[in-house]
Parts: C-alpha cells; sequence; structure tokens
C-alpha cells in the first residue's frame, strides 16, 4: 500500500520538477492586444533611467514569482520569456497596459493595484532585461 | 481576565509564524484579486471600546486567502472572541469566494462574492455589518446557543483613479437560522499610497511601503424594517504597512457614528503572502526550478 503510494508522490514531483524550467517556447496571447490609445503612451519615466532601480525591486517583488528573477519565464506558469525579442519590441505603452490589466486567460493578474509611475518603473527595468549571451 | 490572556497568548504564535501585501481595508473589498497560486495568511482582531453596561472584548480572526485562478479568490475564515470578565469562546467560521466578471480593468470595475457563515450570535470580529446593531451587551453563554447559518452576497464596485482606490460594497445577508428577514449593508472606502515611485533600495520605513485611507461601513436593516434605524455606522481611518516584500502591518481606528456603535473599534492585522505556495511545495520534497 504504502510503496504505490511512494511511487505515486515520486511521478507527481518528477513531473513537477519536469515542468520548472525556462520557458523559450513562450507564445504570445494574439488576443491580449492593447488599445492604440493605450500603446501611443510614452513612459513619464523615460528619462530617468535611474528609475529601474526601483522597477528592478518591484519586479522581484511581484513578477520573478511567475517569469523567474531574470525574466526568462518558467515553463509551468506558462508565463511569458520577457527577454525575447517579440516582447521588447512591443511599445513601452503596451506593456503598461498588460501590466495594468494582465492577461487573465493565461493566468496574469492585474496589477492595476500599483501606483502608475510605479508601473512604468516596471517597464523601464522590463527594458533592462536581455539574454545572457547577449550581454556585453 | 486570565482567560483574556490566554486568548492573547493563544494568537500570538500565530502571529510569529505567520505574517501580505494587502490594501489597507479591513471591511471594504476593491476589485484587487489575490495573485493566481499565492496563499495569503492573516491574523486580524477587532477590540472596542464599551459603552457603559457593556464589556472589552477581543475577537481575533485567522483568515487563509488563496488566489485559485486571476479572476477567482477563495477565503477561509476562523474566528474567536474573548469577553472580559465573561469567557473565550470559538465564535465559527466562513467560507467567502469573490469572482471578478470582467477581464480588463475598466472605469469601474464589479466583483461577485458570495460566503456561507457558520457562526455564532456571539460573533464580534464585525467583518461586515448588515441589518442592526450586534449584540455585545449578552453573556457570551447566552449568544453562543444562538447559530447562525448565513449566506451572504456582495456588489463590490471599485476603480482605481490614478492613484487612489476607491472601492464600494452593497452587501445582502440572509441567516437561514432566524427569521430576519434579508438584511443590508454597505461598506466605503478610499485609501492612496504615500509614495508612488519606488526606491531602488530595501528601505523599510519609505512612504512607498505606507498606504492609508478611510473607510465608512454599517447596516442598512433589513427587509423587516429597511433603513438606518437602530443600526452601527462607522467611520474609520486605516493605515497599511508593507513591513516586507510579503509582511503587510494594517490598523485602523473605526468611530462609532450612532447609539448603536461602539464608541471605537480597533482592527490590527498582520498578514504574510506565500507567493506560489505549489511550487514551494515541490521544492521542499527536492524539485528543482
Amino acid at each position: 500500500m504504502t510503496r504505490p503510494v511512494l511511487m505515486g508522490l515520486g511521478c507527481f514531483l518528477g513531473l513537477f520538477a519536469a515542468m520548472m524550467g525556462q520557458n523559450p517556447a513562450y507564445q504570445p496571447d494574439p488576443d491580449w492586444r492593447a488599445p492604440e490609445e493605450a500603446a501611443s503612451k510614452p513612459n513619464p519615466l523615460a528619462n530617468r533611467p535611474a528609475a529601474a532601480a526601483g522597477g528592478k525591486k518591484l519586479f522581484l517583488r511581484n513578477c520573478a514569482e511567475c517569469h523567474g528573477e531574470d525574466g526568462s519565464g518558467i515553463l509551468k506558469k506558462h508565463s511569458a520569456d520577457l527577454q525575447l525579442a517579440v516582447v521588447q519590441e512591443e511599445k513601452d505603452g503596451v506593456l503598461y497596459w498588460k501590466i495594468t490589466n494582465g492577461n487573465p486567460d493565461r493566468g496574469m493578474p492585474s496589477f492595476s493595484k500599483l501606483p502608475e509611475l510605479e508601473r512604468w518603473q516596471l517597464v523601464l527595468f522590463l527594458r533592462t532585461l536581455k539574454p545572457a549571451e547577449k550581454q556585453p | 481576565m486570565i482567560k483574556f490572556g490566554r486568548l492573547i497568548l493563544f494568537t500570538l504564535p500565530t502571529v510569529v509564524c505567520s505574517m501580505a501585501q494587502e490594501s489597507p481595508y479591513f471591511v471594504t473589498y476593491n476589485h484587487h484579486m489575490e495573485e493566481p497560486g499565492n496563499l495569503d495568511i492573516e491574523v486580524s482582531s477587532t477590540t472596542n471600546v464599551p459603552r457603559s453596561g457593556q464589556k472589552y472584548y477581543f475577537a481575533p480572526y485567522t483568515e487563509f486567502e488563496y488566489g485559485v485562478t486571476a479572476r477567482w479568490t477563495t477565503e477561509l475564515y476562523l474566528e474567536g472572541q474573548s469577553t472580559y470578565g465573561d469567557s473565550t469562546i470559538f465564535t465559527g467560521w466562513r467560507i467567502e469566494n469573490r469572482f471578478r466578471p470582467l477581464k480588463r480593468e475598466h472605469w469601474i470595475n464589479p466583483v461577485l462574492y458570495l460566503e456561507y457563515e457558520n457562526l455564532s450570535e456571539a460573533s464580534r470580529i464585525q467583518k461586515e455589518i448588515e441589518g442592526g446593531a450586534p449584540d455585545v451587551s449578552s453573556p457570551n453563554a447566552e449568544l453562543r446557543q444562538m447559530k447562525v447559518h448565513e449566506l451572504e452576497t456582495k456588489l463590490i464596485v471599485s476603480r482605481d483613479v490614478h492613484d487612489w482606490n476607491l472601492a464600494g460594497n452593497f452587501i445582502v445577508a440572509k441567516n437561514f437560522s432566524q427569521s430576519a428577514g434579508f438584511e443590508f449593508g454597505y461598506a466605503l472606502g478610499f485609501s492612496r499610497p504615500l509614495a508612488t515611485l519606488a526606491s531602488g533600495t530595501n528601505c523599510r520605513f519609505c512612504r512607498e511601503n505606507f498606504s492609508a485611507g478611510m473607510e465608512l461601513y454599517g447596516g442598512l436593516g433589513s427587509t423587516l424594517g429597511f433603513g438606518l434605524h437602530d443600526t452601527a455606522h462607522y467611520a474609520a481611518p486605516v493605515v497599511a504597512w508593507l513591513v516586507s516584500d510579503n509582511t503587510t502591518l494594517r490598523f485602523s481606528t473605526g468611530v462609532g457614528l450612532t447609539h448603536e456603535s461602539s464608541p471605537v473599534l480597533f482592527r490590527f492585522g498582520y498578514s504574510y503572502e506565500i507567493q506560489g505556495i505549489g511550487n514551494k511545495l515541490s521544492r521542499l520534497f527536492g524539485a528543482k526550478r
């Protein structure tokens, strides 16, 4: 009786371990699109790059659990690899809108509870995320 | 007094072991849900300043809040109370669910709330006030015999205006143990963080870690007598302090606005959020990230 339970538990944990890697195969949700008006918003902190440090702190507090500390995503969570070009090529306004609204169908909550400037700080920090091999 | 002290001693270890990044409200709900996969454990209490003829009480409760999905949060409450010069008792449990029907942020964001309560009339946490004023004069031995099987619904509406959160709740409750009809209540709240730009350091006492606001809540009678007559109402400044990334302290001083209200209600909350509890459990058993 004990052995089948242990084997089942082992399989379960093994599956968990296999699912915990990064998520380079992230496919963006084609239906998750910011309205044009939101997409065209400029980042009010664009000329204050030092504010990205606060963005990093916010990222580690609110985002790293699903996107990983380096932003590369976690396969088990189906979370976006934020280093990918498809994410980095998004306008600031689009990233801000996505942070604000979330995408509940894919498990991403809304972060409208954060003050507006803190959400823009997150956008600033997202711009600093680069794949390790591309860093100088 | 010994029993009163015993309840505090019973609660303290839980407080030390459990510590969430929360809105400052105690009574009002807004449209911000628990993040999916996160478990928020909160130990809170309600304490009164009594009117003449009433007694001091201390009513602690523990809340387990879990984000099932990005639009569905479920909670379990366990509660008790200790009345000075009377007794210390367990007053029951509640299960609540909140559903957010709309996917995106809108001008106004509705949330549907459904709760089942299995309590006694001795419950004093006053997590919400509906109907008339709660009975804080009768002895616990009498009140605990009066069971409350109640279904409670709320319409929560909330919006963020720049950095302000504005929230309103309309409550309808039906106690199936008594013929009290449907009871009504309300809660209104607004709050704002004290600073809106995060510093790059892990400071604990920076303004960005504090938020403050105000709650207004009370009963609106029942289908047997709708209105403000014989109901309790409070105006309560609230403040929250994000002590660490996942620990929040909250405090509120509610001032009674009617004769049926307690003159003052003190509320204290200490919450700890466990992010991705499923992942944490798997790591505990050796899985790698």
